[in-house]
């Protein structure tokens, strides 16, 4: 059993064509339901991204798992395969792992180390679990991929910082004020980034949204889209009296809110002041920024906040990386060792069927000894036989590569005469696939 | 006796340095799990000397510093304990090891006073002892909301911004801090004054009671210490003295804690020795 992978992703494909293969916006469930039905995958999973779109298979067949996603894309999304092709990616077995590996991480996404991705690995898994299109070997992977994931988050820092305005903003409020529920937001104009500033904080639970903008219009409009309270332009003074956070974005050529307006208010109040000026000419006098209690940050200074945050992701994707290394080595030794599994059940059958037969021929010359005692001959030579074969069975699961393991396991059918005793033996692999084939049928 | 704590608190000092450094949840646990270790074998120190001596050890002033580091300990562990943040450790821990190195270099002797076989002089220096560790405490909490309130007032979002709490946070706690040492210090103070007017009628011509007036620099420096937190109490609810402000009184405060407890109670005071 073999895992595969085939996919376009934002490094391989231009958005348009992302866009037309996407799954997510349809029935992924379906999708992946038809997906498990075709021959050559036994087991299937759909991730699928604005950034990604992946088919991650267990397949007995590669070559012709390959052929038949190819063929599934091009007839659910109804495109000509020429479409997509040059834009495709596939990679099998340790290829696929490294690819999810990296893909969990963080380290795949267009934004280096973002949270959401680890998220949506789960939930494609999830949706694929739930309609009994996955087996041992999906659920191993993508498991072993969600480790790979906490790992790189818990021990790198390539998820920290906030790399956009908006987060950078809500992130400083946090650190300002710790929890945002109970903290009234003022947003002054109504533009794109307020209007994501005001998500965010609305996200984060802050108690009110009041909008205001000398369009009385535009501030109904934002405060229905993030449910705020829309108040007249004249009232701008009394409103900054109540607010924990203030957010500004008019087009004023000149600034709105000066060092008075500010002093009048903090004077009558104990906590601090968050004043997020996104206004390019500002809109907050920059002598604000002296007043004690007010920390006021302008568009400058947030960009700054996530150049930095970058650069700093930027440093930790090598230990990143290496984590997943590291990863993916543990996962290929362990999938080595699943493959010695059959040579060494084999083993055990031969081993103790010539026990049996000793026994057996024995049964004359013991049947004279009480019960206990041959209850105690049988357990010897059980442990003997045990004891035999712990360290050949330990060997053959920790041999380093495919082809040494290839080498080993036919030595030991042949010294042993595995195959011609007992035939082969059915191989566990198969027998845990029966699942996944029961649910085709 | 006293080393074992000692090097079980470095030991677990390094681990908090570590975890401040490096943010890795893992040390952050076996940081506590060290502390923890520390403050059961500083435990088993104390109750040693209890027994020994009768009752908790801090007639003498080695062995009160001792029992001091022992309850800022416990005060910090119940802190990290309940809210989960460890970014403290770091600041807490230097207090711990330094001061506990004094009674590490000399011992002492626990005084058998009669004078001290009192319950109200068991209560007098339990209550002073842990409103000092509350203030220690206080004062570590107002020091890295000024470090944080730094970073972010000079928009340089860099290490200490990462992993200090959040400003609000720091200055609820402080708060806390202070209400509580406040609290045990009018206790331990009143406390005091009733049972120095008590042993003094029993005891008149005792030299150290007749030395347990306001110019005495050690009892001065108390009400001093209480006007200090009375007033930072005060102004934080009337005056809205929160945040920096509360910061740099908590920080006073017990700097001037500090001073009553090492350099006064060695140096200069003819009260409060018993040995």
């Amino acid at each position: 059993m073999h895992l595969f992978l085939l996919g376009v992703s934002h490094r391989t494909a231009p958005l348009d064509l992302r866009e037309r293969l996407d799954f997510s916006s349809r029935d992924l469930g379906a999708a992946v339901e038809a997906l498990a039905t075709r021959p050559s995958t036994a087991e299937s999973v759909v991730l699928s991204t604005c950034n990604r779109s992946e088919l991650y298979v267990a397949s007995g067949e590669p070559a012709r798992a390959r052929e038949e996603l190819v063929a599934f894309l091009s007839d659910y999304h109804k495109l000509p395969r020429e479409a997509f092709l040059p834009h495709l990616f596939v990679f099998d077995d340790a290829g696929a792992a490294r690819h999810l590996f990296r893909v969990a991480a963080g380290l795949d996404s267009l934004v280096v180390g973002e949270p959401q991705i680890l998220g949506q690995v789960k939930d494609a898994f999830q949706t694929a679990a739930e309609r009994h299109c996955t087996g041992p070997m999906l659920t191993r992977v993508f498991h072993w991929a969600f480790g790979v994931g906490k790992r790189v988050r818990t021990e790198t820092a390539l998820g920290e910082g906030a790399v956009s305005v908006s987060f950078a903003a809500v992130a400083l409020a946090r650190k300002i004020f710790g929890r945002l529920d109970g903290r009234r937001v003022l947003v002054v104009g109504a533009g794109e980034i307020s209007a994501l500033t005001a998500q965010h904080l609305r996200s984060q639970g802050v108690a009110e949204i009041v909008i205001t903008s000398r369009t009385h219009a535009h501030a109904e409009a934002l405060a229905a889209q993030v449910g705020g309270r829309a108040v007249p332009w004249d009232e701008l003074r009394r409103t900054l009296g109540r607010a924990d956070i203030v957010v500004t974005a008019t087009g004023s050529q000149r600034p709105i809110v000066t060092r008075h307006d500010v002093e009048a208010v903090t004077r009558r109040r104990t906590d601090p002041l968050f004043i997020i000026d996104i206004a390019v000419p500002r809109d907050v006098d920059p002598e604000v920024g002296e007043i004690e209690q007010a920390f006021l940050y302008n568009i400058d200074d947030l960009q700054g906040i996530v150049q930095e945050n970058l650069s700093r992701r930027g440093a930790e994707i090598a230990r990143a990386e290496a984590i997943v290394d590291e990863e993916l080595a543990r996962f290929t030794a362990w999938q080595r060792s699943r493959g010695a599994i059959p040579t060494v059940v084999s083993l055990r059958q031969r081993f103790d069927a010539i026990r049996r037969a000793e026994l057996e021929r024995l049964d004359t010359k013991l049947s004279g000894l009480p019960p206990d005692a041959r209850a105690r001959v049988d357990e010897v030579t059980r442990l003997i036989v045990e004891k035999l074969l712990l360290e050949p069975t330990e060997q053959l699961k920790a041999l380093p590569d495919e082809e040494t393991q290839v080498a080993y396991t036919e030595a030991v059918n042949r010294l042993f005469r595995l195959r011609e005793e007992e035939g082969r033996q059915a191989a566990p692999e198969q027998a845990e696939k029966a699942p996944a084939d029961r649910h085709r049928d | 006796m006293n080393v074992l704590p000692l090097v079980l608190y470095a030991v677990a000092g390094v681990a908090y340095a570590f975890h401040f450094a490096g943010r890795q949840p893992q040390a952050g646990r076996t940081a506590t799990t060290l502390l923890l270790f520390a403050a059961f074998a500083h435990t088993f120190v104390i109750g040693m000397q209890t027994m020994e001596a009768g009752h908790v050890p801090f007639a003498n002033p080695s062995r009160a510093i001792s029992t001091f580091v022992w309850l800022l300990t416990l005060s910090y562990l119940y802190l990290e304990l309940t809210t989960d943040e460890r970014a403290m450790g770091v600041f807490i821990l230097p207090i711990v090891i330094g001061l506990q190195t004094i009674p590490v270099i000399y011992p002492g002797l626990e005084a058998r006073d009669e004078v001290l076989d009192s319950p109200w002089f068991w209560v007098h220096v339990s209550s002073l002892l842990f409103a000092y560790a509350s203030f220690a405490l206080a004062s570590v909490l107002g020091l890295t909301y000024m470090l944080q309130f730094k970073e972010i007032k000079k928009k340089h979002l860099g290490y200490l911004y990462t992993r200090l709490p959040s400003l609000q946070t720091l200055d609820v706690m402080n708060s806390r801090a202070v209400a509580v040492g406040w609290l045990f210090l009018t206790l331990g103070v009143i406390v005091g004054v009733i049972w120095t007017a008590q042993a003094r009628v029993a005891a008149p011509d005792d030299p150290n009671l007749q030395a347990m007036v306001l110019n005495d620099p050690k009892v001065f420096g108390a009400v001093l210490t209480w006007g200090v937190y009375s007033f930072a109490m005060f102004a934080r609810r009337t005056l809205g003295w929160s945040g920096r402000r509360a910061a740099w009184l908590s920080a006073i405060g017990f700097a001037i804690v500090l001073l009553n407890f090492v350099p006064i109670n060695y140096f200069v005071t003819t009260s409060h020795t018993f040995n």
